[in-house]
């Protein structure tokens, strides 16, 4: 997910169910998914022994009336709406290839919206004494040592460019596994609430400007 | 959170043979352990976002702020990381009694977490409802109350910030044109300009520099969200339920 | 019997708290046939995921009592075998998963045979994903949930399962190259 990427921001869209892209875009993200399609065709799947077995061992159990406890407890029901276009393309698709469609009565928590396009963002770092540089942050599960930044041998400067989807992101440079450095060139630094520091970026449908 | 909330989601932290039965969330237990962290702070860790996710809080930004802080483990304490989370859980029930003021029975996650960060930025519980009450759905209301923390994280004026926030969204853009603000911001800030005058155009109605105080140039239709429902309307945006 | 096929997860919950074992088989029937891919794209093998989701029906069983709403027995029962699936991964995986065209030619230890080569370039694809970025490739592409949908189930911000999802989707891309 870094330069030289296989997946253009707007092939990621389109597999993101979102419209748009060229005709090449999406016969490229067309291809991808009729090739995961298959896959999931091809699959062997587990049959009825395992409800067999399921059945077998329950049968052996006490049974377990335990009034309802933890029923309807402390959570409230959340429904999710399949938009109309996605719902109509996943049937198809599921009919072309034979899948069960599965109904849309799921609870979910919406981020800042399923239609957050993905940009490319790029990050650098003047570190020139520095022997790795890498990039951790609330999109990669703060893993540092993943995203490995790379030095320009002409300007010192670490850099990296990473498709991110619209949104507040947080994030710090690590340097040589273990320095964690702000982005001097983020929006704003805020409290991590450990008593440290994070960058802070502010994607938009436009991308990124720093000051 | 509502005291017998918060009785029953002790209890739930003190029964740990109850969840391990439950087998409901390793997920972030998993991937701690995965990266290295001891068994029992991570279970420790799973215990908060099951007891956050029984109480219908958000759970995804407590399992992100987790593998933050074992990620920044050269420098922060495991327990405080508990507390911290702790923290952020309380926040988050804080936020979602404030959302639900303001008349929304079920306000999404990911907007009890926005208005959570915001109160964290300086937000005052007025501003807050500021915000939900002009977002023309609960959903782009995270958005705006994100924008805001962020402005306000940036060096805007608070108010300033919260009303850039409701002016866009009367003037009908939509939650992505509002993240736009903050590069907006950065650019100013880049050309010269001082937070504190930004502040002062904004609040005097002179909206954000550069980008129009007004309703839209004639002849640009407007983005989708409607800005003139009636706030006892809003209630539950999304459909089957 | 063809009615109580056609009861909803709620009522078969409370049938079998109150004692009536045997409607568990109606779950368990539903279940397996409408979670069996999602199982073994996870799993990479097929014996592996019938390991896995006999276990988690069974663990559901044991603690059908603290499933909070019996309405969103699917979400919590997919919650289960998505654990079990990780834990039981970790087994060894001799990738058993595709339909076999030729049993009888599988007979090298290094041919794992298979008509498909494009689902052989995703299985060892998938094999080189986290099991977080596995989950969330396999959910959206192979069982087309969406992203809030995912969010509900595994404890994750929207924005997080995009970068797995994103990733994953590289790395896979990467592997069919030559067919894609």
């Amino acid at each position: 997910m870094i330069d030289g990427s296989h997946i253009s921001p707007d092939v990621h869209r389109l597999l993101d169910g979102e419209p748009g892209g060229s005709p090449e875009d999406r016969a490229a993200a067309d291809r991808f998914q009729t090739a995961l399609d298959t896959y999931g065709a091809a699959l062997r799947l587990p049959g009825r022994d395992v409800d067999i077995a399921v059945m077998t061992a329950v049968r052996r159990r006490r049974g377990r009336a335990r009034s309802g406890m933890f029923w309807r407890w402390l959570v409230q029901p959340q429904a999710v709406q399949l938009r109309p276009a996605m719902a109509a393309a996943a049937i198809i698709a599921a009919l072309a290839v034979g899948i069960v469609v599965r109904q849309a009565t799921l609870g979910g928590s919406p981020g800042v919206g399923s239609e957050t396009p993905v940009m490319l963002v790029r990050f650098e770092l003047a570190a020139p004494r520095a022997q790795t540089v890498s990039l951790a942050g609330s999109f990669n599960d703060w893993s540092a040592g993943e995203e490995d930044m790379v030095k320009s041998p002409a300007t010192g400067l670490w850099t990296i460019t990473v498709p991110l989807p619209s949104g507040e992101h947080q994030y710090m440079f690590v340097v040589d596994g273990e320095q964690w450095v702000p982005d001097p060139n983020a929006h704003a630094q805020v409290d991590d609430g450990f008593g440290q520091s994070n960058s802070v970026i502010v994607v938009g449908p436009r991308g990124v400007v720093r000051s | 959170m509502k005291p017998a909330r918060m009785t029953i989601a002790l209890a739930l932290m003190l029964l740990p043979a109850t969840l391990a039965a439950q087998d409901q969330l390793p997920d972030v237990e998993r991937q701690l352990v995965a990266r290295g962290a001891p068994v029992e702070w991570a279970q420790s860790v799973a215990e908060i976002v099951a007891a956050a996710r029984a109480d219908g809080l958000p759970t995804g930004p407590l399992v992100s702020k987790a593998l933050e802080g074992w990620a920044k483990r050269g420098r922060v304490p495991p327990d405080r990381v508990l507390a911290v989370l702790n923290q952020l859980m309380g926040r988050f029930g804080t936020a979602r009694d404030l959302a639900v003021g303001t008349g929304l029975d079920d306000p999404p996650g990911s907007l009890v977490a926005a208005a959570a960060e915001g109160l964290g930025r300086g937000m005052t519980p007025e501003n807050v409802r500021d915000v939900i009450a002009a977002a023309p759905t609960p959903e782009a209301a995270a958005t705006g109350m994100t924008v805001a923390g962020s402005l306000a994280a940036q060096g805007l004026d608070v108010a300033a910030a919260v009303r850039a926030v409701r002016d866009d969204f009367r003037n009908g853009r939509s939650a992505a044109e509002l993240l736009e603000l903050p590069s907006g911001m950065a650019a100013l800030i880049g050309q010269g300009m001082h937070p504190r005058d930004i502040a002062q155009q904004i609040v005097r109605g002179g909206g954000f520099p550069g980008r129009g105080s007004g309703a839209r140039p004639k002849g640009v239709p407007p983005t989708k969200g409607p800005t003139d429902i009636p706030t006892k309307a809003r209630g539950r945006r999304r459909g089957n339920n | 019997m063809t009615e109580r096929a056609n009861l909803p997860d709620q009522v078969l919950v409370r049938h079998v708290l109150s004692g009536n074992v045997e409607d568990y088989a109606v779950l368990v029937e539903r279940y397996r046939t409408q979670l069996a891919r999602y199982a073994v794209s996870l799993c990479g093998d097929s014996d592996i995921a019938a390991d896995a989701m006999q276990e988690s029906f069974v663990r559901a069983f044991d603690s059908l009592a603290s499933c909070r709403d019996p309405a969103k027995f699917r979400s919590w029962f997919t919650r289960i075998l998505t654990n079990q699936c990780h834990n039981m991964r970790t087994r060894t995986r001799t990738h058993v998963a595709l339909d076999d065209v030729d049993a009888a030619a599988n007979e090298s230890a290094d041919t794992r045979l298979t008509s498909n080569e494009i689902g052989r370039a995703i299985e060892e694809a998938l094999d080189t994903l986290t099991p977080e970025q596995r989950e969330a490739f396999v959910l959206k592409h192979i069982e087309g949930y969406s992203y809030s949908e995912m969010a509900g189930l595994l404890d994750s911000a929207v924005d997080a399962l995009k970068m797995r999802v994103y990733r994953a989707r590289e790395i896979v891309k990467e592997r069919l190259q030559d067919f894609v």
